[in-house]
């Protein structure tokens, strides 16, 4: 299994790995979503301004999440995860998931290790690369 | 959830009418997301401290996630492909790494 992603250009002029996917809503639909690739992240996080779009309700409402910055308010919500396959089907991912409750918390959601940790990573930048690797799917290090 | 493991059940969609309507959604995403890439530097250096909604190709901002949204599904009502950025006041380099989960004391 092979789920591609990209560099984007974000708002600081610095290119980021990014996988694209869609988040199940409240009303059974998809919310797409940019999520970064954050090898560091334990978990996945939805940014404040995508979860206003979900409309689904917290099963855990004082939840926090620490960083660099501090702690910040976050809460839990179940749902699904959807990622695209190299073959064009899709993956689902369905758990319990954090959200920051402050818009200026985020910029963009995260992909943590909750879902990485699933697969191999690979986030190369001089190589133009972002994708998760799993089942038969494998990489190899070629000595320059 | 804090310090505990939460269950991930990870499986395929296979059934072909599904993915059908998955990957028209998927072109319209892309087709925002290329958007954005394209007019990225335009709108990060207008719509800082702002929320943007790229919907058929065009943006919507807002200071609330909510209005962007309003004002998004007002014009492209057929666009299930549209997404939001919050884009930061600040250029800082930023640490998204080690979001930890503190229980509550």
């Amino acid at each position: 299994m092979q789920i591609n992603g990209e560099w984007l250009l974000c708002d600081d002029g610095v290119v980021r790995p990014v996988i694209r996917g869609e988040i199940l809503t409240n009303e059974r639909l998809w919310q797409p979503a940019e999520f970064l690739v954050d090898t560091g992240a334990d978990r996945t996080v939805f940014s404040a301004a995508t979860l206003s779009k979900l409309g689904l309700q917290p099963i855990v409402v004082q939840e926090r999440l620490g960083g660099l910055g501090g702690l910040i308010d976050a809460v839990v919500v179940a749902t699904q995860i959807q990622l695209t396959r190299e073959t064009g089907s899709k993956v689902v991912f369905r758990s319990q998931y954090a959200a920051v409750t402050a818009v200026e918390a985020l910029d963009i959601c995260v992909l943590g290790r909750d879902i990485t940790g699933l697969f191999t990573v690979l986030v190369d930048q001089p190589g133009n690369l972002v994708c998760l690797l799993g089942q038969r799917h494998r990489y190899t290090i070629v000595p320059g | 959830m804090a310090n505990q493991q939460v269950p991930m059940v990870m499986e395929e969609i296979t059934d072909p009418e599904e993915l059908a309507k998955a990957r028209v959604q998927r072109a319209r995403f892309d087709r925002n997301s290329a958007w954005l890439q394209a007019h990225a530097k335009e709108v990060y250096t207008r719509y800082r401290g702002k929320c943007v909604v790229i919907a058929g190709e065009e943006l919507f901002a807002a200071d609330t996630p909510e209005e962007a949204w309003t004002l998004a599904a007002t014009a492209h009502p057929e666009d299930d492909g549209s997404f939001i950025r919050y884009i930061p006041r600040e250029k800082v380099a930023r640490i998204y790494a080690n979001q930890r989960r503190v229980a509550a004391m």
